[in-house]
């Protein structure tokens, strides 16, 4: 009896969260799209570039002209997966430094696929 | 809003960077209960965002956290940081709390007391947003901490760029997310304030002669900073615009500074000496690389200055004598500097891989209208006694400490803190006595 009181409460709560996060999904519907727009273009974008690195190690003119970015974007998304551990930084070469991706991306890829 | 929450303090400090913690930490040792309130997600000001710090080259982070962690593990200086403060003010109603201030808690989307810092809602968010605490250069999530030793280790939701998807909330071990907090406001009843607002950088889009911003590779002082900090955006010295490991680099004085068509007829008194640091361990992390310092004149003030500089132009990085008249986007990401040199050679250009412009500095904190203390012609904070007392100010119970009341370095600022500290412990201790 007590448990299903306990449950009766807990589902009535989630139920209640579910209609408050409809209701602010409403409210944001705005933001929500922007950020949707912007999430979908970075998704692309780091495809474009991990499908280009696939295999082999590339400078950031190199990925960018594989990947049909501009160098300065390419560079600055280099810089965020390199923080979160998507690619590793190889040698260098002339000027430029040659970017791969890292083991722990190629497993998590595997996986995915 | 109704403010319903009242904090009791003996000392509100305004500002969490080096001055605030020095001053807060003075008078937390001394038994007073502190509050710092800070505009930013974590203390340590501008201080933290900084490789090291002239002429010892001492590692900036390596002094600012201890202090940072000294304060927020003391038991009479709590912190109150992402607060935005609506007002700051005389209290009449309260001859022994003289001082009140309206605070407003900004929301962080996070529970404070469930989140434990395991950033794995920042690991699974699938959006990324440009890492200003990088000086935009690379990206960080829309939830994330804001740096590496941030204090508190508290992530930020950014609402702007977040798609409500809810992977964050799925993954938190503790029920932390909280996508429905709201801004609360709270009073700070204090017998003293101390301002410790620190400085901004004048932003380099405002330069119109040195490109508005918009010239590739012509970064501020405060990016370069950045990339010279090891946990910087590239853990190495890149050009933004291509990730090229740069041969020549120039620093452009007083862009901003000792210019009224700027705003700043002021000199911001540290731009030499951070030049001359940066020079120096530019040349270190790229030996082959020339460097350029055009300068109108070298101010080296401080004790172990001038040697610092001598030393600089000793490792070879060259000093000429010129004001900038000009910066222009060049061929391939260069920008082409454009000068008068004081040698006699008249004008002259020169390419250079990367650009710094060593920017003036301006008050972090306008108070008006949120607070009635006075400012000087230079919108700083007016110091009412420069010469014997530098952290007073017009209001008898508001003290003033750091580049809150002028542009100063590091090691003024700490002074200058310790002194505020005293002059509000003397300020409490009179009143007791009068009481």
């Amino acid at each position: 009896m007590e448990n299903n009181d306990k449950d009766k409460g807990a589902d009535k709560a989630k139920e209640a969260k579910k209609a408050a996060m409809k209701e602010l999904r409403v409210q944001r519907k705005t933001l929500i799209a922007a950020a949707s727009k912007i999430m979908k273009e970075q998704k692309k974008d780091i495809k474009a570039i991990k499908n280009f690195l696939n295999g082999q190690t590339a400078t950031i003119p190199e990925i960018a002209e594989g990947a049909e970015l501009p160098k300065d974007k390419t560079l600055w998304y280099m810089a965020t997966l390199k923080k979160y551990g998507q690619i590793v930084e190889g040698p260098k070469e002339g000027v430029f430094f040659k970017y791969f991706l890292s083991e722990a991306d190629k497993s998590q890829e595997k996986a995915e696929v | 809003m109704v403010s319903t929450h009242i904090k009791k303090f003996d000392t509100l400090v305004v500002g969490g960077g080096i001055a605030g913690l020095q001053t807060a930490l003075d008078l937390g040792d001394q038994g007073y209960k502190v509050a710092i309130v800070e505009k930013d997600a974590s203390i340590g000001g501008k201080m933290i965002r900084l490789s090291k710090v002239f002429p010892t080259l001492d590692c900036a982070s390596c002094i600012t956290t201890p202090k940072m962690s000294a304060a927020a593990h003391h038991k009479n200086i709590p912190l109150f940081t992402y607060c935005n403060l609506t007002s700051l003010d005389h209290d009449t109603s309260n001859e022994a709390l003289g001082v009140k201030a309206v605070i407003i808690q900004n929301p962080r989307y996070v529970d404070p007391d469930k989140c434990i810092g395991c950033r794995q809602c920042e690991y699974v968010c699938p959006i990324y947003v440009s890492d200003e605490e990088q000086g935009g250069l690379s990206a960080t999530k829309a939830i994330s901490i804001p740096f590496s030793n941030a204090i508190p280790q508290l992530p930020i939701m950014d609402i702007e760029n977040c798609m409500l998807c809810g992977q964050c909330e799925k993954v938190c071990p503790t029920n932390a997310i909280d996508y429905f907090q709201k801004p609360e406001e709270f009073i700070i009843q204090a017998k003293t304030a101390i301002i410790t607002t620190g400085f901004e950088l004048l932003p380099k889009e405002d330069n119109f002669q040195y490109g508005s911003g918009k010239i590739p590779n012509v970064v501020d002082s405060l990016q370069m900073e950045r990339l010279l900090a090891p946990h910087g955006p590239y853990n190495r010295v890149l050009r933004p615009s291509d990730g090229m490991e740069p041969d020549s680099i120039a620093y452009v004085q007083c862009a901003g500074s000792r210019d009224k068509s700027m705003g700043v007829p002021y000199c911001s008194r540290v731009c030499c000496m951070y030049a001359i640091k940066q020079a120096m361990l530019l040349s270190g992390s790229l030996p082959l690389a020339d460097i350029t310092i055009y300068y109108m004149d070298i101010r080296a003030f401080g004790k172990g200055y001038e040697q610092f500089y001598q030393n600089a132009k000793a490792m070879g990085i060259e000093f000429i004598k010129g004001k900038v008249a000009r910066i222009d986007a060049g061929e391939n990401g260069s920008a082409i500097v454009r000068y008068e040199n004081q040698d006699g050679s008249g004008i002259v250009t020169a390419n250079h891989d990367l650009v710094v412009l060593s920017m003036g500095m301006i008050p972090g904190w306008n108070p008006a209208p949120i607070c009635p203390v006075s400012k000087d012609s230079d919108h700083f904070i007016t110091s009412i006694k420069p010469k014997i007392s530098p952290v007073l100010t017009n209001m008898n119970d508001f003290f003033v400490a750091g580049a809150a009341a002028g542009p100063k370095d590091i090691v003024d600022t700490v002074t200058e803190s310790g002194s505020a500290a005293m002059e509000a412990a003397k300020f409490m201790s009179n009143s007791i006595m009068e009481n």
